[in-house]
């Protein structure tokens, strides 16, 4: 410690006896390996997103009201725009470093949703939601779909083109919500579409009320992180039930997270420089009635509007209420989808009598009811991600546009079911061949996959010979 | 991995004892790592100052922006290489359980009880009175975020009379649509009102039912809305091959010729149709408002 940094602690520990509490953070253990990397790499993303974010908010214009543009722009000089749309060219045309924030911080939310969608998937995958961490596992479900709307808001504050038809789609998926759906679109929306309040309660919902979520859920989460320790996967010699190996906070972990948050600013930085992210000014701003080919929401969101596209045509109509084929679409099967993945720990504790607490990570193989779960919800959810291109796919390959809707329908009934079923009866008949049976505790568990140091039948661990990291089986 | 002597892990062990090296190595000495890390930390402050510099002068996005990640990297670098210079690379084992767990596990949450017997009632009530509290503050901020729907979802601005006008506000003759032409037009005084928006086409041919015949101004002109029906995208293309009206979100496709019912993709309804006349001044005009809502399913 450099005398003054020292000094100053000093001064602070008299007043608040930080000194037992700082060694126990500095001292808490990190197991290591890359796919924990995912949920930082979301972390700091968010990060990158607040800084840039505010940047962002000194310039933004929440207002529909046509405003003529001015500045340096020769495309739009002189022209009535929407203000917010007007605000955005201006602070990518006529504001230094305005763009390189702005592409910076699409970049930034590309990157946080990516990375905590390949988080989720890890941790289903490897079944670090067992207990005792269901409830964090479905804080972090909560804040992916947080992160969605985040996404999705921050999408819409241009006023483009493509933004004012997602709102268009949004206000209607609103509207499609059974009996309350008109009063819940006139809540969210301050009216009927197009009103002037649309803009301004976005940018509330996306510069207020969701960061003001997504950071307290953020922080909750990594609370329960550090309340209920890391998972690890299976280490030789170590009893992951008991403890955990890995290296401690300081300085392994904090070098580590330091190194990543700068190449994350770095390569978020070369890809502002490089990618031209939504230059809205090609997109030019949303009239009412009108829109181009190619309407299609953030990747994110393409499985929900893949889902939109092939699902039949479907409305019933009962006394005073009605049905609609978006809210079934729209509304229904994502939310089923998150709540299939938020209960899951459930069903499989439930299928397979599982008992007690489980720390050391799975392959997904060794649970078949988990691969197929698992492998069907997700090529379910890409191959809805994938009809979303329909169009774009009848055009480039010339099949028609009707042909290619009923290959989704089809294969999106078909094959995750196909797919999930198959690889459960793989991962079954692997286990047998294996001799193995799902463990019931993670005693037995540990016991099938790490032989015990001192056990009878394992060989003992090398005593004298010292690797410098831990072998780890498969 | 351990250390001579030492077992990995010992399960009878102190559970509560604390961080345990197994495994320490200590970096080399070496000069060339801290001349590794003064010439990349430095490397980045001069990109710094390149960033600041060509930024506030004006430069070029590539130039200040490249700097900026350049600078970046360089420095994540350095700091990478101060600390794999600096401290041992250590391996720990830590106990997982937390701290306390077991000990306090049926001990009450506070020392201090109600008095007398139980009161359950009064809990219960004092409940209930602040649930109906809460619920009672929060409905009417919510209420107020919007106007109640009323019968706006049901109307549109068109009106018997009133004329159809491009979005520049010029009416429209029938004479100003060729046939197989459309037009993009809208209430008189109310461009911009999505709702209200409707594509008026000359078909070749006299459309057949359910095309109301009596809506239809010689020979062929037809207005439907041009919400859809499945999510509200204007359906705003017109496939000339086989005279259909296309909806670019979801494809949903409608046959203009039969009462614009849909032919293909989700809309599960037909678009509306305008019923259409013509003033004394030759003008294309509403005869009234659509007949059936417009735009997708609420309710
Ligand atoms: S909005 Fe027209 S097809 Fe979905």
């Amino acid at each position: 410690m450099t005398p003054l940094f020292a000094l100053l602690f000093d001064r602070l520990d008299e007043r608040l006896a930080l000194r037992s509490p700082s060694r126990k953070v500095a001292n808490k253990v990190f197991p290591h390996h890359w796919s924990f990397l995912l949920g930082e790499v979301a972390l700091f993303s968010l990060v990158v997103l607040v800084a840039t974010g505010i940047f962002l908010t000194m310039f933004y214009r929440p207002s529909t009201q046509s405003t003529v543009y001015t500045g340096s722009l020769e495309l739009y000089q002189g022209r009535a725009v929407p203000a917010a749309f007007e605000s955005i060219l201006r602070l990518s045309h006529d504001i230094p470093g305005g763009l390189l924030f702005r592409r910076i911080h699409r970049g930034a939310s590309h990157l946080f949703i990516a990375a905590s969608v390949l988080h989720m998937l890890r941790i289903v995958l490897t079944g670090a939601f067992r207990r005792p961490r269901e409830i964090n596992y479905q804080l972090g479900l909560g804040l992916l779909t947080f992160a969605f709307m985040a996404g999705f808001t921050g999408y819409s504050l241009p006023y483009d083109s493509l933004a004012g038809t997602g709102i268009r789609i949004a206000y209607s998926e609103l509207l499609s919500f059974p009996f309350i759906g008109d009063r819940m679109a006139f809540w969210v929306f301050g009216g009927d579409f197009p009103t002037g309040d649309v803009i301004p309660r976005f940018f509330v919902f996306h510069v207020l009320l969701l960061p003001a979520i997504i950071l307290g859920a953020v922080g909750l989460h990594l609370l329960l992180v550090g309340r209920q320790r890391h998972t690890q996967f299976p280490a030789r010699g170590i009893d992951g039930h008991a403890m955990i190996l890995g290296k401690p906070l300081w300085p392994a972990q904090f070098a580590e997270s330091a190194t990543l948050i700068l190449w994350l600013g770095g390569l978020l930085t070369a890809a502002a420089v490089f990618i031209p992210w939504s230059d809205v000014s090609l997109l030019g701003p949303y009239v009412p009635g009108e829109v181009g080919n190619n309407a299609q929401p953030d990747w994110f969101l393409f499985w929900v509007d893949g889902a939109l596209r092939i699902f039949p045509p479907f409305e019933v109509r009962l006394p005073g209420v009605v049905i609609s084929g978006p809210f079934v679409a729209g509304i229904l099967l994502p939310g089923a989808v998150f709540t299939g993945l938020a209960l899951y720990p459930f069903l499989e504790r439930r299928v397979y009598g599982l008992r007690g607490d489980w720390h050391v990570l799975q392959n997904p193989l060794d649970i078949p009811l988990r691969a197929g779960v698992a492998l069907g919800t997700f090529s379910f959810v890409l191959l809805l991600s994938a009809a979303a291109t329909n169009d774009i796919l009848s055009r480039l390959t010339g099949i028609p546009i009707e042909d290619v809707l009923l290959f989704f329908r089809v294969t999106c009934l078909v094959v995750p079911p196909l797919l999930g079923l198959g690889i459960a009866s793989y991962a079954r008949r692997r286990l047998r061949a294996r001799g193995r049976v799902v463990a019931r505790d993670e005693r037995e568990a540990v016991r099938s996959y790490v032989p015990e140091p001192h056990g009878p039948t394992a060989a003992p661990p090398p005593q004298q010979a010292a690797p410098a990291s831990p072998v780890r089986p498969d | 991995m351990t250390s001579p002597g030492q077992p990995p892990h010992d399960p009878d062990a102190d559970p509560k004892a604390e961080l345990r090296v197994i495994a320490a190595e200590t970096p080399p000495d070496s000069t060339l790592n801290d001349s590794f890390v003064v010439l990349s930390a430095g490397g980045a402050a001069v990109l710094a100052v390149v960033f600041a510099v060509a930024l506030l002068a004006g430069g070029p996005l590539p130039l200040y922006g490249g700097a900026l990640a350049a600078g970046l990297l360089l420095l994540a670098v350095a700091v990478r290489r101060y600390f794999t210079d600096r401290f041992p690379d250590v391996e720990a084992v830590e106990p997982r359980a937390i701290p306390g767990a077991e000990a306090a596990e049926n001990e009450p949450l506070a020392d201090v009880a109600p008095v007398g017997p139980r009161r359950t009632f009064l809990k219960r009530f004092l409940l209930a009175a602040g649930a109906v509290f809460g619920v009672g503050i929060a409905v009417p901020p919510i209420a107020s975020l919007g106007p109640a729907p009323r019968s706006t979802l049901r109307t549109t601005a068109w009106r018997e009379g009133r004329r159809l006008v491009t979005t520049d506000g010029v009416p429209v003759r029938a004479a100003d649509i060729a046939e197989g032409g459309l037009a993009s037009l809208w209430p008189e005084g109310a461009v911009g009102e999505e709702r209200a928006a409707v594509v008026l086409l000359r078909l070749s041919d006299p459309p057949r039912p359910p095309t109301v015949a009596a809506w239809v101004v010689a020979p062929g002109l037809v207005a439907y809305s041009k919400v859809c029906t499945h999510a509200g995208c204007p359906v705003a293309l017109y496939r000339e091959r086989d005279n259909a009206l296309f909806c670019p979100c979801h494809q949903s496709t409608f046959d203009p010729s039969r009462g614009a019912v849909p032919t293909f993709g989700p809309a599960a309804r037909a678009l509306p149709q305008l019923p259409l006349g013509v003033d004394a001044d030759g003008f294309l005009v509403a005869l009234g408002d659509f007949q059936a809502p417009v735009g997708p399913a609420f309710d």
